[in-house]
C-alpha cells in the first residue's frame, strides 16, 4: 500500500511527464545544451530532472522535433539542441491544445472549489 | 574527477551501442558543469559523491536512455501466450499421462518406484522444455513485432457476437479432441505393435494384430494431424464462421475417406477368411473356442469394422449439421436487440 505522499508525488510525476515536452520545445528556439536549458525552466519555475531531461531530448530528436549539432568551442564539448521546423509547427499545435486545456481545468477545479 | 569518470563508463557498459559514446560525452560534460555551477573551487570527492547519487545509479541513468516498452512478450501478444501455454501444456501433459498408463498395462515386468520417479522427473523436464520453446516462440513474434490482430483493420460493432452465442467454440471440447487425435498419433507411431486383439490368457497377455490398420498408419495419421490442424484454427479463431466450418468439413471428409479405405480394408480381409458377412460373424459366436487365435482375430477385426463405422456414421452426421449450420448462416442474420424506447 502506498503512503500518501508517494501516491502524491506519483500523481504529480505523471501531471508532469505531459507538459515536459512542450515545455522543453518552447525554451529551445534558440540552440541550448541540456544543463543551460534546465537552469532556465529553473529560473522560470519549472524543476526538471536532469535523468528526465536527457533522454527526453534525445528522443525529440530521434522524432526529428529537434536538431543538434557538437560544439567543442566552449571549456568542454557540448551538445547544442534546437527546435526543428517540424518541431516549431508541432508546438504551434501544442500551446493551442494547451490553453484550452487550462481553461477547462480552471472552470471545473475553481466551480468545484465554490 | 576520477570518480566522475568511473561513472560514466559504468553508465556506457548498460546503454544502447547505437549512441553510447555520444551520450557519454554529453554526460560527462553535463555532470562537469553542474559541479562547476555547484561548488566554487575544486570540488571534493564528498560534493562528487553527493552529486552521482542524485544523478541515480548507472544502470537506472542508461535505462532512461533506451526506448519505453522493452518487453520479451508485450501487452498485446501476452493474452495469447497465456492461452497457448495454458493449452498446449494441459494438452502435454495428458498425453504423457495416459501414454504412461497404456505402457504400464502392456508392461509385464513389475514397477519399481524408481521407474515412476523417472517417468515423473522426465515429465517435468519436458514441461519445462515446452514453456521454453513457447516463450522463444513469443519472443520472436515480439521482437518481429507482430499483432495477433491487424490493428489496420477496422473493427465492425455488428459483428459482435451475441451474449448466449452458439457459435462459440467450446474451447475444452477442441482441447480434448487434440488431447485424444494426440494419444492416437502417438500410439500409430509409437506403440504400431500393440494395435490389435490383445487375448488375456493367464499368465501372459497376447496381443494378436490387426493386420489391416498397419497398411494405412501414414493415411491414419494425416487425416488426424489436419483434424489437429483445424482445432487449433478454431482455438485461434474462437468462433465457429464460414471459414472455420469450411476447414472443418474439409478435413471431415477427408476422415470420411480414409474410413472407408480402412472399412473396405477390413471387409477384404474378413472376406478372405469366409468370415465377410455380420451375421456369419453372429454364427461364430457360438463356436467360438477362445485359445483358438485365428477365430479371436476374425471377431476383433469385426469389433474394429463395427468401431471404424460408428465412426464413420457419427462423422458423417455431424458433417453433415456443419453443412446445414453454413448454409444457414448464409441466410439468417443474427437478430438485433430492441431496446425500449
Amino acid at each position: 500500500m502506498m503512503t500518501d505522499t508517494a501516491k502524491h508525488e506519483k500523481l504529480t510525476q505523471e501531471l508532469r511527464r505531459g507538459i515536459l515536452v512542450l515545455a522543453a520545445l518552447s525554451q529551445l528556439k534558440s540552440a541550448k545544451y541540456g544543463y543551460a536549458l534546465i537552469e532556465e525552466l529553473s529560473d522560470k519555475g519549472l524543476e526538471i530532472d536532469q535523468g528526465t531531461l536527457y533522454p527526453l531530448l534525445r528522443r525529440l530528436e530521434d522524432q526529428g522535433l529537434l536538431e543538434s549539432e557538437w560544439n567543442v568551442e566552449g571549456s568542454r564539448p557540448r551538445r547544442y539542441y534546437k527546435i526543428s521546423q517540424a518541431g516549431e509547427e508541432l508546438l504551434q499545435v501544442l500551446t493551442d491544445d494547451w490553453l484550452t486545456l487550462v481553461e477547462v481545468m480552471k472552470k471545473l477545479l475553481l466551480i468545484d472549489k465554490e | 574527477m576520477e570518480l566522475i569518470d568511473r561513472y560514466v563508463h559504468e553508465v556506457g557498459r548498460h546503454l544502447p551501442r547505437k549512441n553510447r559514446a555520444d551520450i557519454q560525452v554529453e554526460l560527462q560534460s553535463t555532470l562537469a558543469d553542474t559541479l562547476e555551477d555547484r561548488v566554487e573551487g575544486e570540488p571534493t570527492q564528498e560534493d562528487v559523491e553527493q552529486l552521482l547519487k542524485e544523478f541515480g545509479s548507472p544502470q537506472q541513468v542508461a535505462a532512461s536512455y533506451w526506448p519505453q516498452g522493452q518487453y520479451l512478450i508485450g501487452p498485446s501478444l501476452f493474452p495469447l501466450f497465456r492461452m497457448v501455454l495454458g493449452i498446449v501444456l494441459l494438452v502435454f501433459v495428458i498425453v504423457q499421462l495416459v501414454l504412461f498408463g497404456i505402457a504400464l498395462v502392456f508392461n509385464q515386468e513389475v514397477l519399481t518406484f524408481l521407474d515412476v520417479l523417472e517417468t515423473f522427473s522426465g515429465m517435468i523436464g519436458s514441461v519445462f522444455t515446452t514453456f521454453g520453446i513457447i516463450v522463444i516462440v513469443f519472443a520472436i513474434l515480439q521482437y518481429f513485432e507482430v499483432k495477433p490482430d491487424s490493428e489496420d483493420e477496422e473493427w465492425d460493432p455488428s459483428q459482435l457476437p451475441q451474449i448466449d452465442d452458439e457459435e462459440t467454440v467450446s474451447r475444452g471440447g477442441r482441447v480434448a479432441e487434440i488431447t485424444f487425435s494426440l494419444v492416437i498419433i502417438a500410439i500409430l507411431l509409437f506403440l504400431p505393435d500393440k494395435i490389435g486383439v490383445v487375448l488375456v490368457l493367464n499368465p501372459f497377455t497376447e496381443i494378436i494384430l490387426n493386420p489391416v490398420i498397419r497398411t494405412y498408419i501414414p493415411l491414419l495419421i494425416v487425416s488426424i494431424l489436419l483434424g489437429v490442424f483445424v482445432d487449433v484454427l478454431l482455438l485461434w479463431r474462437g468462433r465457429w464462421e464460414t471459414g472455420t466450418r469450411l476447414a472443418k468439413i474439409g478435413t471431415n471428409l477427408f476422415s470420411i475417406y480414409v474410413l472407408i479405405v480402412l472399412l473396405s480394408g477390413h471387409n477384404a480381409w474378413l472376406a478372405e477368411q469366409g468370415a465377410g458377412g455380420f451375421f456369419s460373424f453372429l454364427e461364430m459366436l457360438d463356436e467360438i473356442t477362445i485359445s483358438n487365435q485365428e477365430s479371436v482375430l476374425i471377431i476383433g477385426m469385426h469389433a474394429f469394422r463395427l468401431a471404424f463405422s460408428i465412426a464413420l456414421i457419427v462423422i458423417s452426421i455431424e458433417t453433415i449439421a456443419l453443412v446445414y449450420k453454413l448454409i444457414k448462416s448464409f441466410f439468417v442474420r443474427p437478430t438485433t436487440i430492441n431496446l425500449p424506447g
